[in-house]
C-alpha cells in the first residue's frame, strides 16, 4: 500500500481548508436545527420577581446571595449583561411573554394590559404545537396569561399555589377584576403599615381569624409569612413542589412559563436564611440622592439585607428544582431559562423598584439558558434584552420566529452584533393609548447607556440627559453628559428619534 | 318567629338601627378612599381608582349588614319593657361609641400618636407590659361606655337627643347608600367581559 501523500492528494484537501475553517460555526448553527428537527425539546421559562443581576453573587456581588445558582450557572449560558425591558412587573414581563418593547405592546401602567394587536402575538402562540401552561403569583404577571387565554392549554389559577386563606374568596368572586378587587380587599381587611383599614370592625376580626389559619408556619418566617403584598400569603417551596409535579404529568414538548413572586417585596425570608448578612460588614457604593427620588428612605441597608436573605431563599429553591429536573430526565430533554422581569434597587435614596428612574440595580437582570446536554457553561457579555428571549426560544426549538418580535435571537445561537441598541421604557403615567409624554427610557449601545427623562415637573427644563460608560463604570457614578456632550447628543438624537417613531400612530 | 321580632323592633326601628350602623362605616371608608384616591391614579388609571373606591363601597355595604345583624341580636339583651324607639336608640348610642373608638385607634397611628418615651420606659421596666396596656385601655374606654349609657337610661332627654342624632344621620347615610349602589354597578360592569 502506498502512503505517500501526493502533491495532488495535497492540493485536493487544501480546496476543504475553506470548508474546516467555516465547520464550527455550521456546525453549531446545524446543531440548533438537527437537535429541534430530531426531537423536540421543552422549554421552561422561570421567573424570579424583581430579581437584579446586582445582588446575585455570580454577578459579581459580593454578598454569597445565590450559591446554588452559582454552581449551577457554570453548566449554563449566562449574559452578563441583560437588560429588562421596563423597572416594573408590567412593563417588564409584557415585553417579555410579547417579544416587543413596552411602546409597542402598550401595557405600560400599573395595571395595564397588552394592546389588542399584541393579546395574538406572545410567547405561547409561537410553540402552537406545544402543550402550552403558565403560572404567576404576581397579579399584573397573571393578568396577561389570562389575555393570552385562547394560547394557553392550562393555566394554572394564580389562588391554587397560595396558602389557604379567605383572601383568595376575592380573587374567586370577582374573577374578571380579581387584581383591583384583591387591592380594595386589602386596603378593607388589612390593616396597613400606617396603621389603617377601610373596615373599622371586620378588618380586626379578620386578621386574627386570618393569622389563626397560618399559626403553624409563623415559625417558619420570622419576619411574617411571604405574600403577594398584603394578601395572599404563599410558600415558594409549595410553588416549586406542585410545579414538579405538574411537569412529570404533562404532554410534551411543553412550554412552561412559571412566575414566582419572591424576591419582591415584602422581603421575607425562611428561618434558615433569616439575619444570614446582618452585620456582616458589607458596605455598598455610595451614590448621591437622585434628584427623581420621591421618598428619601433611611432603611436602605436593612432593606438590602433583607432583601438579600430573600434572594437565599430563592436559591435554595431554584437549585431544588433544577435537582428535580435533572433527577426526573426532564432537564435532558428541557430548554431552561432562568431570568425575571425587572430588577430592585437600594440606593440613591431609592429602595424597590417602579420608581421613575432607570439605574443599572433595577434594570439589569439575571438570564441564564440551561441547554439539554450541556456541562460546561458559557459567559455572554454583549449587551442583550427581555424582547430578544422569545425569538431565541422559537429559534433554539426549530420553531418559525415570530415576524412580529423586536428582539434577535442571543449570541452563541443568533448571529452576535455588537451594536444592537437596547432600550428600556418606564411610562408608568403615561395613558395607554396617547404619545409618551412623560417617561423615562434607556438606550444602551456600544457600552454607553444614556438615560433620558422627559415630562416631569421634578425636572428642570422638562428633560433630563445622562451618560454613563457602563463597562467602566457599571456603578454609574459619573455622569459622562457633559465631558462627552457629542456623544451623549448623537445617542439622545437617535433615541428620540425612536421615540417620535413609537409616538407616530398616537399623535 | 315574626312575633318574637316585632315584640322587639318595629321595621321603621330596624331601618333606622341599620342606617346608625352604616353612617360610621361609610363615612370612614369614603375618608380613606378620598385619601387614597390620587395616589392609587398615579400608580394605576382614574378608572381603576374608581374601582377601587367601589369595591370600597360594596365592602363598607357588608360590613354594615354584619354589624347591624350583630347590634340587632345584642337588642334582645335588653330590657323586655323598653320601648322599640329606646331600644333602637340604645343600641345607635352604642354602635357610635365603638365606631369612634375604632375610628381613634386608627387616627393615633394615622397622625403618628405614640406613647410618651417615660411611659414606654415605665412599661419596658414592668414584668407584664402588655397586662398594664390592657388596663389603661380599659380605664380609658370604660367610663366613655358607661356614663353616656347611665345618662341614656337616667334622662330621656339623652334618650330624645339619640333619636334626632340619628333622624340626622339616617339622611346623610341615605347618601352613603346611593354611593354604595353606584358602586356596586361599576363592580358589575368591570366584571362582565
Amino acid at each position: 500500500m502506498n502512503n505517500r501523500f501526493s502533491r495532488r492528494d495535497f492540493l485536493k484537501l487544501a480546496g476543504l481548508l475553506p470548508l474546516g475553517l467555516y465547520a464550527p460555526r455550521w456546525s453549531r448553527i446545524l446543531d440548533a436545527h438537527t437537535l429541534a428537527q430530531e426531537k423536540p425539546k421543552n422549554v421552561l421559562v422561570i421567573i424570579f420577581d424583581a430579581f437584579s443581576a446586582y445582588d446575585i453573587s455570580f454577578y459579581g456581588y459580593h454578598r454569597q446571595t445565590t450559591p446554588n445558582i452559582d454552581r449551577l450557572a457554570k453548566r449554563a449560558i449566562v449574559y452578563h449583561n441583560h437588560f429588562a425591558a421596563g423597572n416594573f412587573t408590567t412593563p417588564g414581563t409584557a415585553s417579555l411573554l410579547t417579544g416587543v418593547l413596552p411602546w409597542t405592546h402598550r401595557a405600560l401602567n400599573l395595571n395595564g394590559k397588552i394592546a389588542d394587536p399584541y393579546v395574538t402575538k406572545n410567547i405561547f402562540s409561537a410553540f402552537n404545537d406545544y402543550y402550552r401552561i403558565a403560572y404567576s403569583h404576581n397579579g399584573f404577571a397573571n393578568t396577561f396569561l389570562k389575555q393570552f387565554h385562547n394560547d394557553l392549554d392550562e393555566l394554572i389559577p394564580r389562588e391554587s399555589l397560595y396558602l389557604e386563606s379567605y383572601d383568595s374568596l376575592v380573587s374567586t368572586l370577582f374573577k374578571n377584576d380579581d387584581d383591583i378587587a384583591s387591592v380594595s380587599w386589602v386596603r378593607n381587611m388589612k390593616v396597613n403599615e400606617e396603621g389603617s383599614a377601610y373596615s373599622l370592625f371586620l378588618s380586626h376580626l379578620y386578621e386574627s381569624l386570618q393569622e389563626r389559619k397560618i399559626e403553624s408556619l409563623k415559625p417558619l418566617f420570622p419576619r411574617g409569612l411571604p405574600t403577594t403584598g398584603l394578601v395572599n400569603p404563599y410558600l415558594l417551596e409549595t410553588a416549586v413542589d406542585a410545579l414538579s409535579k405538574r411537569l412529570s404529568e404533562i404532554p410534551q414538548p411543553f412550554i412552561g412559563y412559571f412566575h414566582f413572586m419572591p424576591p419582591h417585596h415584602p422581603y421575607r425570608t425562611s428561618r434558615d436564611f433569616f439575619n444570614a448578612f446582618k452585620a456582616d460588614g458589607f458596605k455598598p457604593v455610595e451614590k448621591p440622592i437622585d434628584v427623581l427620588a420621591d421618598k428619601i428612605s433611611s432603611e436602605q441597608p436593612r432593606r438590602r439585607t433583607e432583601y438579600d436573605e430573600f434572594i437565599l431563599y430563592c436559591d435554595r429553591e431554584f437549585g431544588r428544582l433544577y435537582n428535580y429536573l435533572e433527577s426526573s430526565g426532564l432537564l435532558e430533554n428541557t430548554w431552561v431559562v432562568l431570568t425575571s422581569d425587572h430588577g430592585e434597587m437600594f440606593e440613591r435614596g431609592i429602595s424597590g423598584h417602579g420608581s421613575r428612574v432607570l439605574y443599572q440595580p433595577v434594570v439589569r437582570i439575571p438570564l441564564m439558558i440551561f441547554e439539554p446536554g450541556r456541562q460546561v457553561g458559557m459567559d455572554i457579555y454583549e449587551y442583550t434584552s427581555a424582547v430578544d428571549v422569545l425569538p431565541t426560544l422559537a429559534h433554539l426549538t426549530g420553531q418559525k420566529t415570530p415576524s412580529w418580535t423586536e428582539g434577535v435571537v442571543l449570541p452563541p445561537y443568533g448571529t452576535t452584533n455588537p451594536n444592537q441598541n437596547v432600550y428600556v421604557v418606564q411610562a408608568i403615567d403615561n395613558a395607554q393609548d396617547a404619545a409618551l409624554t412623560q417617561a423615562s427610557t434607556i438606550l444602551v449601545k456600544e457600552n454607553y447607556k444614556l438615560h433620558y427623562y422627559f415630562g416631569y415637573p421634578e425636572v428642570p427644563e422638562g428633560e433630563l440627559v445622562k451618560l454613563f460608560d457602563i463597562k467602566s463604570d457599571p456603578e454609574e457614578l459619573v455622569d459622562l453628559y457633559s465631558l462627552k456632550k457629542g456623544l451623549a447628543l448623537e445617542l439622545l438624537n437617535e433615541l428620540k428619534g425612536k421615540l417620535a417613531e413609537v409616538n407616530k400612530p398616537y399623535l | 318567629m315574626a312575633t318574637f321580632i316585632t315584640r322587639r323592633y318595629s321595621r321603621q326601628g330596624l331601618w333606622s338601627l341599620f342606617l346608625t350602623c352604616a353612617f360610621p362605616l361609610h363615612f370612614w371608608t369614603l375618608i380613606l378612599v378620598f385619601r387614597d384616591i390620587s395616589w392609587l391614579t398615579e400608580r394605576t388609571n382614574a378608572w381603576d381608582a374608581i374601582g377601587v373606591a367601589s369595591y370600597g363601597m360594596v365592602f363598607a355595604f357588608t360590613e354594615s349588614v354584619v354589624i347591624f345583624l350583630v347590634a340587632a341580636l345584642l337588642g334582645f339583651l335588653t330590657p323586655k319593657h323598653w320601648e322599640t324607639d329606646r331600644r333602637i336608640a340604645f343600641l345607635g348610642l352604642l354602635i357610635l361609641i365603638t365606631s369612634v373608638w375604632g375610628m381613634i385607634g386608627q387616627l393615633l397611628f394615622l397622625w403618628n400618636i405614640f406613647l410618651p418615651e417615660q411611659a414606654i420606659q415605665i412599661l419596658r421596666n414592668s414584668s407584664h407590659p402588655l397586662r398594664i396596656i390592657y388596663a389603661v385601655c380599659l380605664m380609658v374606654v370604660t367610663p366613655t361606655v358607661l356614663l353616656p349609657v347611665y345618662a341614656f337610661i337616667r334622662s330621656n332627654k339623652a334618650v330624645m337627643f339619640m333619636q334626632n342624632l340619628m333622624e340626622r344621620l339616617a339622611l346623610l347615610t341615605t347618601f352613603y347608600l346611593f354611593f354604595d349602589l353606584l358602586g356596586l354597578i361599576i363592580v358589575i360592569i368591570r366584571n362582565i367581559g
